[in-house]
């Protein structure tokens, strides 16, 4: 491993921890907004992370072991993935590190623990979360990984580094494919962050409530570790549209007025994605269950239409 | 050298089999430990044996025995047959290790000296179709392995469920060896020896015919649908350590089988490899969303296995299609895929199969509704289920992963390569094959979090204590493998001197291991350090009751009702009434049952149609010697005029 690589691995995930509560609060800022409502400061997530981490775990005496390592174990792997997403440098891959369908893998193994937690106290409402989170995921993964096939058809190669260095260098295919990538992986990050018309960030009624859900049992550290990783994975979503469509300020080689510049640029474009996603969330109404089958045919649609673009052009 | 170690391990093998015989009616311990211990110094012989060939890559080929000119039981082992006495040799070691400890909690007395006995004759025949050099002994073999895993499934015959599954098993792998022995007939009439050689080109249509009885015979064994039906019968009949040679080895034998003739005997069209690969999908897809349903811990684990068995064809049927298409990088990178998910798949899947015999055995239920709490019960099966269930779900970076990742990766690639039509083709199997592993997490997340997690369902399962130690080190050693096959899975390909394009695991892991510590430390340092353990928030109860948690079929009920077009119900609903107008009700009964698709629409019209021919042909057989003299008559003057005609 060299001296490039390991700066990669320091910078990119100090830069994702620290961003990944903006862009939070900010679609919340804009959804308030659009309610007509001042909503809270833009840096309400990064308080509210602190005051959690102040305060006292509780465990439920039926749960196991499980509870006790799901914490440590979603952060870990979603800090793993989010090193499969370079941010604001791209460095030479090593090791395979940015292989499209580890990264995939990497937040089902987040997920596999996080609903496997929700059961663990033998909460109703926990089981619920658990239950819809590990069906919606079954039903969504067709979708995701035929917009992974896309790509990596599109760039001709597995690795999202170095997918985003041919965004970088040689400029995107062409504008209908980009269209069509664009429109699929934000259906992707809007199902897999649970959103609006998917589920519902904000609630906590049984009715409508998936991730949070299967968080319910969680306090203190753990809760914020909870919050922060689901923060992250959305960034590196996000991450992953903005710098394959809109790659201009990524770097490839390593200078501190270069990474400064690209952090900027990168919160720039995150914050305005980040808005988009809140005006989308605002105007939409959340679906009821069992008519999402039918929102995830159409996102397989767009996804299979990149491919036969692609193939018979 | 190879020889005397082979040689070695038929003696252990036989001893293993023949000494509990001799003993059949005395009721010791001593004489099933020694039985079980030979299996286990024959399996670690097997292992060096299987490894040293593995490495070396040079086919060692003999003759033991001679009885005929044309025919020999000659052996040959060679690489692909070292991998599969490699899967056996592990599987058998750790099953017989965890069995000296399960065949004590068994019923049955001395009955329990010839299941020992039987299971060796079971391992003996699977390691002799492996290595037999030509296809009359692989079939006899092959027919070896298909009686005594008859005798292993009807262990418990006293049963009626039992006896039910085991004529259902006898039947289904009776009709493998039948095309299976059609398939090398047709074979011997093309080339005229027994020998497993490759076919000149010429003999194509016969080829065809040869090839389609040779694969669904090995289909039918695999469990391929639709002639899957035999595994969730006997899966959950036969005692756990059975199921898991079963399911771990025996599947992997029909997969050695279709790999060997398709690579040593013919030169496959790319039609076959559509064939393979459509038979594999529709396996995968349909086993796991049949699993999803099954709440009988062994019957999920036997659809578990179609899944599996489905995504190996899968791999198997891509090699062919890149073989005919001339891609050969491609096609060995599928190939390698396939089977390296079978040497996975067995060490997961026995694994699976013994913990849940664990399970079983502590709760005296196989219903995982009945189950729950068990992870403060029985902590080290427990661990050792979530190593199982985290490798068979495809999750990083355990050896499920490992080897569909491969699978993934020829899909992928294959795509830039084949005709835009294919590419389609290859693009839809490709979604299909992302829903079952999708489904197949939720699946384990569902089983691990019914069974271990939450309070106990049932009192047998409250009062259910960790199992004794020889039953965790035998499912330990597996569970070790899991871990060590999927974290050094690219150094293992280097060392056997395959490159593949595998992203290095290793270092995953590493990296995994480095943010949780770094996450941990960090936490040490800045947050509160308090932890106390009180009732959670559960909408106002005073305590959790076991009877409002999320129960499996809970879980499973947004899958149920999303692919309710494949979960096809039967409603019956009948009444009688007292008076003429049907007025006055008497008595009636409603029933929502789930179809057996296959069973009614397939195999029950296949059984009637079968012995609706039989009743017709057994008129002939009327008991009156006058007939049979008649028939004999007959017989005689239809040869004179054949032989006049002819000769």
């Amino acid at each position: 491993m060299n001296l490039d690589f390991f700066l990669y691995l320091v910078i990119n995930t100090i830069v994702v921890i620290t961003v990944s509560p903006l862009f939070v609060s900010l679609i919340k800022k804009v959804k308030a907004w659009t309610q007509g409502r001042q909503g809270p400061s833009i840096f309400q997530t990064y308080f509210t992370l602190v005051k959690l981490l102040k305060k006292e775990v509780i465990y439920s005496p039926n749960s196991s072991r499980i509870m006790r390592v799901t914490p440590l174990v979603t952060m870990a792997s979603i800090l793993v993935a989010a090193l499969f997403v370079p941010l604001v440098f791209v460095p030479e891959t090593v090791g395979g590190i940015g292989n499209i369908i580890l990264f995939l893998y990497l937040l089902a193994l987040a997920r596999f623990f996080m609903a496997l937690a929700g059961l663990d106290a033998g909460s109703s409402f926990g089981g619920m979360g658990s239950s819809r989170e590990m069906s919606i995921s079954s039903i969504i993964e067709p979708t995701t990984i035929i917009v992974f096939a896309a790509l990596a058809f599109v760039f001709k190669t597995l690795n999202i580094f170095d997918m985003f260095a041919i965004s970088v260098s040689t400029g995107s295919p062409s504008p209908s494919t980009l269209i069509l990538i664009a429109i699929s992986l934000f259906i992707i990050i809007v199902v897999e962050t649970s959103r609006i018309p998917v589920d519902n960030p904000e609630t906590h009624l049984e009715l409508t409530m998936i991730h949070e859900g299967m968080i319910l049992e969680q306090s203190g550290r753990n809760l914020a570790l909870m919050e922060l990783s689901a923060a992250v994975k959305m960034t590196v979503l996000m991450a992953l549209l903005i710098n394959l469509i809109v790659p201009f300020g990524l770097i490839s080689a390593l200078t501190l007025a270069g990474i400064l510049i690209a952090v900027f640029l990168f919160v720039v474009k995150g914050s305005i994605l980040a808005g988009i996603i809140g005006l989308f969330e605002s105007s939409m109404a959340k679906k009821r269950f069992f008519q999402l089958p039918s929102l995830f045919a159409m996102a397989f649609f767009f996804s299979t239409l990149i491919i036969i673009i692609e193939v018979f052009s | 050298m190879i020889v005397e170690l082979f040689i070695l391990v038929i003696l252990f093998l036989l001893a293993g089999t023949i000494f509990p015989l001799l003993a059949a009616s005395l009721d010791r311990r001593s004489i099933r430990t020694i039985s079980l211990s030979s299996i286990i110094i024959a399996s670690v012989l097997l292992c060096g044996l299987s490894l040293l060939t593995l490495f070396s890559g040079e086919p060692v080929s003999f003759a033991l025995y001679q009885p005929l000119s044309q025919f020999s039981l000659s052996f040959v082992i060679d690489r692909l047959a070292s991998f599969f006495l490699l899967i056996i040799a592990v599987v058998s070691a750790c099953v017989a290790l965890y069995f000296t400890e399960y065949i004590e909690h068994m019923e049955g007395q001395s009955r329990r000296n010839l299941l020992c006995g039987s299971t060796s004759l079971f391992i003996l025949a699977m390691v002799l179709v492996v290595a037999s050099a030509n296809t009359l002994s692989f079939f006899l073999f092959w027919e070896l392995m298909a009686a005594s895993s008859f005798l292993l499934v009807t262990y418990e015959y006293t049963h009626d469920e039992t006896r039910k599954a085991g004529i259902f098993y006898f039947i289904m792998t009776q009709l493998s060896s039948l095309f299976v022995l059609l398939g090398i007939i047709v074979l011997y009439v093309l080339t005229g020896s027994l020998v497993i050689s490759p076919l000149s080109a010429a003999s194509a249509p016969l080829a065809t015919v040869a090839f389609l009885l040779l694969f669904v015979g090995f289909s039918i064994k695999a469990g391929i649908i639709p002639f899957h039906k035999w595994l969730p019968y006997a899966h959950p009949a036969s005692p756990s350590p059975i199921s898991a040679l079963m399911s771990g080895v025996m599947l992997k034998i029909a997969v050695y089988g279709l790999v060997r003739f398709l690579l040593d005997v013919f030169t496959p069209d790319l039609w076959w490899g559509l064939l393979i690969l459509a038979a594999g999908t529709a396996s995968a897809v349909l086993g796991i969303i049949y699993a999803l349903k099954e709440h009988d811990v062994k019957g999920m684990l036997a659809y578990s296995s179609i899944e599996n068995i489905g995504i190996i064809f899968m791999g198997i049927g891509l090699s062919v299609i890149f073989t005919a298409t001339s891609l050969p990088l491609l096609a060995t990178l599928s190939l390698l895929g396939a089977l390296f998910h079978s040497l996975n798949h067995a060490m997961f899947k026995s694994l699976l199969f013994l913990t849940a015999g664990s399970v079983v055995t502590a709760t005296h239920t196989r219903d995982i509704e009945h189950m729950g709490g068990l992870a403060h019960r029985m902590p080290v099966t427990s661990a050792l289920f979530f190593i199982g269930a985290v490798s068979i779900a495809a999750l990083p970076p355990l050896n499920g992963f490992a080897s569909e990742l491969l699978i993934f990766m020829s899909f992928f690639t294959s795509v830039a390569a084949v005709q835009p039509l294919f590419k389609v083709l290859l693009f839809i199997c490709l979604a299909l094959f992302a829903l079952t592993s999708a489904l197949s997490a939720a699946c384990f997340v569902k089983a691990f979090g019914s069974i271990f997690l939450a309070l106990p369902r049932s009192p047998e399962c409250a009062a259910a204590r960790e199992v004794p130690r020889a039953m965790l080190i035998g499912p330990g050693i597996l569970a070790a493998a899991c871990i060590f096959l999927g974290v050094c899975a690219i150094q293992i390909f280097a060392i056997v001197g395959f490159s593949v394009p595998l992203p290095d695991m290793l270092l995953v892991s590493l990296l995994l291991m480095g943010m949780a510590a770094l996450t941990y430390a960090l936490l040490y340092f800045t947050a509160s350090r308090e932890v106390r353990v009180s009732e959670t928030w559960g909408c106002g109860t005073l305590s959790q009751q076991a009877s409002a948690e999320y129960s499996g079929h809970g879980f499973s009920e947004p899958l149920d009702i999303i692919f309710s077009a494949i979960y096809r119900t039967r409603t019956t609903n009948e009444r009688t009434f007292f008076d003429q107008k049907n007025c006055i009700f008497e008595k009636g009964k409603g029933e929502i049952r789930l179809l057996k698709v296959f069973e009614e629409y397939l195999y029950n019209p296949l059984a009637q149609q079968s012995l609706y021919l039989a009743g017709r042909i057994s008129r002939f057989q009327n008991g009156c010697l006058d007939t049979y003299l008649l028939y004999v008559f007959i017989t005689v003057i239809a040869l004179i005029v054949f032989l006049g005609w002819f000769a």
